[in-house]
Formats: structure tokens, C-alpha cells, sequence
């Protein structure tokens, strides 16, 4: 439906970008310009990394994944992922069901709360936890007391992993939902659906493409973060030692191709997560563009 | 099914959107809500569906004298058709149509044949048969409000609700859309309702219409009625064009504008300001002076384009007034810009303030 339309309107802008282009060297210099930047700062790091990691062969390689600190380290990122992703879809269909179909008091303070752990730097909202749960914290010497350790122990490192990422899943959502309105569920509530049956087949299939955005999002972020796990990990090999902790451990200790293996699949994931993000994304954008046709009509 | 509406009030903060409405549609019938945006009718419609709680203690709804004001909306039984359709996008034309049958609890559910006779009936009953498995993007504007009034009917509702249901079409499907729905409730005699702003439509559909301004009924009556027997200045203006002259009556005369009252009409009698509504058609067009109520003029636009030629005229004191004429009269006179005329009212209405007769 949209193809023929596209390259109808395509046509004439050969001539047009005739008429307006640069000289030849104009451009050549600009073109060179930008992929030297893209070299030297994107593509030269990628294979630097997967460079260092095979450096002295495919089985040191395999040897330094096989090493039992670095599988800790992955088992570790995979349950803070794990745990973050779900909570994060709990939380952000939850938001933006709220904050786009429905209109209350504090909405408009509800949703700058929500960008919150993007507005400050990971090290301060690990610090809060290490205020809020350290042995001179406020809940610190309560939980000590019962045997429960936060800090320096996975229960800090899943915690903080969800509060940076928070606002994934609802960032993706909230825009998405204020868009759609709300005259589908009125529709389907005078049908006689119920309020779950309402959610199920009618709004959540509307937001599909949004949510699997924001959880690819919400995913890369969850296994990547630094900052904040840093500081409430401790640290502690095979025990709180995430994969992003652990390449940095193992760099400062000189074990290069132990450090670049582990962080090779670090950039296998980012790389996954950009074949996938682009796949959701054109699927989102055929499904909105739909959603356009429909709303225009054709009156 | 007939519906009661007593006494609602519906506000919205500091806005009064509806001021202690009552209305009764007669089971069978077509009603059409007619009014200017703001009037309050989408806001009554959608009280009546469930959609929005009137004030709480403002007043009742009632469908066949059954109380459903403490009904929930998906229990009231009502097809409601909106203006952009509100279709399920990620769903099919069927299985729009078949939601509010899948939807039910298993013990009202229909079997999967039943609801597959059921949907193609629907579809069917609206001329879209061969569209069941499109997409709802991939349909036209006329075709996806048929798919909604399917889906709407699907349920059996004792009620149709209709909101604005033509307001996003052109005006060639409009036309033809709004005869089809009137000759489908011909056959079906589903109590409805249907919202609009288009007098043109509220006209040709209904069976009575209401007429709404600022969150009251201004009058109710049959489509004759309204039109020809206006209860005030709003529906006057409203439905159709008007000339407005503002004037007075005082000592036994009334002058409004050009026009003076003739000896024997009643407002005569009447006191105050005021203002003589006449309609363009209403105004004869002659060469001559004839009567005492006939005022110059001079013609300023001629618009020959349509069933009647419309004027533009202007009186020696530059108002501006409007008539229309037929074709085979206009030639007769042989009017050009700048011929000089002479405006004789067939019927004028006066509405003096705080005195209506």
C-alpha cells in the first residue's frame, strides 16, 4: 500500500537533488570525513576488542570463558538481567497504562519521577544505596540484624540494576499509549470485555512492538551497567563480580585476553541487541504506520 | 427499548456541559442529537452508553423503565458506534466484529460456528461480507464505519448510540452512508441515537431531532417541526440560513431593518427589541415594490452554481441580506450585479426579548 506511494514520491526528487547539490570535492571530502570518524571511533574499538581476545589463539579464548570466575561473573549479569527486565515490564506497563489512558493528580510528576535514574549518574544512585542499606544506613543494621545482607551481595547488585533501569519500558510506552488514546478499551468495555480481557487483547497487542523495544533496551542496559553496580558490589570475585566489574578486574590484573574475551561478549550482545532493536523497530514503525492510515481515513 | 433521560447534570470542573437534561426516545425510533460543538450532545451520549457518570445525584437514566444509572458500561447492552471508529487495529474486520461475542463468560458464549454465522450475517446485514479478513488500515473510511456498526450490533444491543458517525467521511460517502443507515434502521428498528452537527443530516436521517445549545434542550420535535417551527432564535439560526434584522416594537409599529410589519401582525402588539428572522427562501424577489413590507435592494453576489440561485443583496442602509430564487425565476427576472430590487418577506418570525410570541 505505502511502496507504490513512496517511490511516486521519490521520483521527482532525482531531479531536485540535482539541481541542489555540492561539488564533487565538497562532497568526497565530507563523505571521507565521516567515515574516518566512524572508523577510528566505532569500528577500530570493535576490533580491537575481538582482535585482543583472540590474540593468542581461538583456545586461550575459549580458556579464558571456561575460567570459572568469568561463568560466575556471566551467571551473575544474567540474573540481574534476569530480574530487572520483568520487573521493568511489571513497572513500565503499569506507568504508562496510567500516566496515557488516565488523568489524576501528580501525573505530570509521575512521569518526570520516571527519568529520574537517566538524570543522575549511576556512581550517586549506587551511593544511595550504600546510604539506604550500609551497616551505618538507615535499613542497614535492621536487616543485619535478621542475617539479610544488601550490600556487597546480590540482593544490592539486582537492586540497582533495576533502579537505573527504570525508565525503559515505560519511556518506550508512555508516548505510545497517550497516542493510541483510550476509544479502543471504551470500545471493547461496551462490548462487554471485562478489564483484564480489556488489557489483554486490545491494549497490550496494540503497545507489542513498544514493549519488546523498551525490554531490548531495558536488557542491553541491565547486562552493560557499570556505574552504580560498582559501587555496591564490593567487588568480590565469583561472588559480586558482574561482567562489566569483571572485565574491569581482570584488565587491571594484565590478563588482557582473559579481560577482552569476557568483554567480546559484552559487544556480542550490544551488537545482537542492534540487529534486534532494528528488526522491532521496522516492524514498529510498519505497525504505526498502519495506525496512521487508519486514523486518517480516507475522508 | 425506549430511553429515559431525567434531570442530568454533568459537569466538568467550572464547566456545565449538560444543566438538568430530560429526554424520552420512543422505542424504535431515530433520534438525532443536533447541535454546535460544546453543546453538551456527545457528553449526553456518552452518559447514556455508560462511558461518563452524570453528577452524582443529578438525576436517573432509564432504558424501558429499568434503572441502569448503577450499571457498568459493558452490562447496559449498548452499541456504540464512534466517529473515528475505534476499531481493534491488530484485529481483522471478523474478529472485530466477533469480540463482543468472544469476549462472553463460556456459559453465554456462542460455539465457534454459531459466532462465525453470526459475524458473516453482521457483515452481511452492512455489505462488506468480502471484507472479513482485511485489516482495518486497509480499509476506506465508509467501510470501516459499516464494520463498526457490525460490531456494534453483534452484541444485540437494546440500544444503538451513534457519535458523530459520519463526521470523518467525504461528503459523497456521508450522503450516501447516512441513507443507508436510514433505511438499515427501517429494517432493524434498533432505538437509536446518532450525534451530529451537520442540520443537513440531522434533517434527511431522523425521525425527531433534539436540538442542543449550552447544555440545555432547546426544543425537540420532528425534523418539519424544528425546521419550520423554530421554539427560539438558536434553533432558528441553527438549522439552515437565515437573514437576522435587528429592530424594535413599540406604539403598535414594529420596524426590523428594511421591513416594517404589515397592520395585522401579531407582534405588533408586542414592546422592546428584538430581531425578525427570515429565511433566504422566504424572501420574494421582485422588480417592483408590492406591499408595504417590501424593501430595495441592490444585488451584490449571484451564486448560479447549485439547485437554487443564491443573492447577495444589499439594502440603501448596507445590510446584507440573502435570497434564493429558482433558476427559471432568476432568467425570468433577468437580475445581473447592480440591478436594483425589491425584497418581499413570505414568512418572518420574530422573536422579541423576554416577550416570544
Amino acid at each position: 500500500m505505502s511502496g507504490p506511494t513512496t517511490s511516486r514520491v521519490l521520483r521527482p526528487g532525482a531531479d531536485w537533488r540535482r539541481a541542489t547539490r555540492e561539488p564533487a570535492w565538497v562532497r568526497r571530502l565530507l563523505i571521507a570525513l565521516a567515515l574516518g570518524f566512524l572508523g577510528l571511533f566505532l569500528v577500530m574499538p570493535l576490533v580491537v576488542v575481538f582482535a585482543q581476545a583472540l590474540e593468542r589463539g581461538p583456545a586461550a579464548y575459549l580458556a579464558a570463558l571456561a575460567d570459572p570466575d568469568t561463568r560466575a561473573a556471566v551467571r551473575l549479569t544474567l540474573l540481574a538481567a534476569a530480574v530487572a527486565v520483568p520487573a521493568n515490564v511489571v513497572f513500565g506497563l503499569a506507568a504508562a497504562w496510567a500516566i496515557g489512558k488516565f488523568n489524576f493528580v501528580g501525573k505530570s510528576l509521575l512521569t518526570t519521577l520516571i527519568d529520574l535514574p537517566f538524570a543522575v549518574s549511576p556512581v550517586i544512585a549506587g551511593l544511595v544505596f550504600v546510604l539506604l542499606f550500609g551497616l551505618h544506613g538507615w535499613f542497614g543494621p535492621w536487616l543485619d540484624a535478621r542475617g539479610v545482607q544488601v550490600l556487597f551481595a546480590v540482593p544490592g547488585i539486582v537492586l540497582a540494576t533495576v533502579f537505573v533501569t527504570v525508565p525503559f519500558v515505560a519511556r518506550e510506552l508512555i508516548p505510545l499509549m497517550e497516542a493510541q488514546g483510550h476509544e479502543e478499551e471504551e470500545a471493547a468495555l461496551l462490548l462487554g470485555a471485562s478489564g483484564w480481557q480489556t488489557f489483554r487483547r486490545v491494549t497490550l497487542p496494540n503497545v507489542k512492538w513498544g514493549l519488546l523495544y523498551g525490554v531490548i533496551l531495558c536488557n542491553a542496559r541491565a547486562m552493560g551497567e557499570f556505574g552504580a553496580v560498582s559501587v555496591v558490589s564490593g567487588h568480590i570475585r565469583g561472588l559480586t563480580n558482574t561482567l562489566p566489574l569483571h572485565v574491569e578486574v581482570l584488565y587491571n590484573e594484565y590478563d588482557f585476553v582473559g579481560a577482552f574475551a569476557a568483554a567480546s561478549l559484552l559487544t556480542l550482545l550490544a551488537l545482537l541487541t542492534l540487529v534486534a532493536k532494528s528488526v522491532v523497530e521496522a516492524r514498529a514503525q510498519a505497525a504505526t504506520r498502519a495506525a496512521d492510515t487508519l486514523r486518517e481515513a480516507d475522508g | 427499548m425506549s430511553i429515559e433521560v431525567r434531570h442530568i447534570t454533568k459537569t466538568y470542573g467550572s464547566f456545565t456541559a449538560l444543566r438538568d437534561v430530560s429526554l424520552h426516545v420512543r422505542g424504535g425510533e431515530l433520534m438525532g442529537l443536533l447541535g454546535p460543538s460544546g453543546s453538551g450532545k456527545t457528553t449526553l451520549l456518552r452518559i447514556i452508553a455508560g462511558l461518563e457518570e452524570p453528577d452524582p445525584g443529578s438525576g436517573t437514566i432509564l432504558f424501558h423503565d429499568e434503572d441502569v444509572a448503577g450499571r457498568g458500561v459493558g452490562q447496559r447492552r449498548v452499541g456504540f458506534v464512534f466517529q473515528h471508529y475505534a476499531l481493534f487495529r491488530h484485529m481483522t474486520v471478523f474478529e472485530n466484529v466477533a469480540f463482543g461475542l468472544r469476549v462472553r463468560p463460556r456459559e453465554r458464549r456462542p460455539s465457534r460456528s454459531e459466532i462465525r454465522d453470526r459475524v458473516h450475517a453482521l457483515l452481511a446485514l452492512v455489505q462488506i461480507d468480502w471484507l472479513a479478513d482485511r485489516y482495518p488500515s486497509q480499509l476506506s473510511g465508509g467501510q470501516r464505519q459499516r464494520v463498526a456498526l457490525a460490531r456494534a450490533l453483534a452484541v444485540e444491543p437494546r440500544v444503538l448510540l451513534l457519535d458523530e458517525p459520519f463526521g470523518a467521511l467525504d461528503a459523497r460517502v456521508r450522503q450516501e452512508l447516512r441513507r443507508w443507515l436510514r433505511r438499515l434502521h427501517d429494517e432493524i428498528h434498533l432505538t437509536s441515537v446518532f450525534v451530529t452537527h451537520d442540520q443537513e443530516e440531522a434533517l434527511e436521517v431522523s425521525d425527531r431531532i433534539v436540538v442542543m445549545n449550552a447544555g440545555r434542550i432547546e426544543q425537540v420535535g420532528t425534523p418539519e417541526e424544528v425546521f419550520h417551527h423554530p421554539a427560539g432564535e438558536f434553533v432558528m439560526h441553527f438549522l439552515g440560513n437565515v437573514n437576522v434584522f435587528q429592530g424594535r416594537a413599540q406604539d403598535g409599529r414594529a420596524f426590523f431593518g428594511p421591513i416594517e410589519l404589515p397592520a395585522d401582525s401579531p407582534y405588533r402588539s408586542a414592546a422592546g427589541q428584538g430581531r425578525a428572522f427570515v429565511r433566504p427562501h422566504e424572501l420574494e424577489v421582485e422588480l417592483h415594490p408590492a406591499g408595504a413590507e417590501s424593501f430595495p435592494a441592490v444585488v451584490a453576489h449571484i451564486h448560479a452554481a447549485g439547485a437554487q440561485v443564491r443573492l447577495e443583496l444589499q439594502t440603501p442602509a448596507g445590510e446584507t441580506v440573502q435570497a434564493e430564487l429558482p433558476h427559471a425565476r432568476y432568467r425570468e427576472l433577468g437580475l445581473a450585479r447592480g440591478t436594483r430590487v425589491y425584497l418581499r418577506p413570505k414568512t418572518i418570525k420574530v422573536f422579541v426579548d423576554d416577550y416570544v410570541i
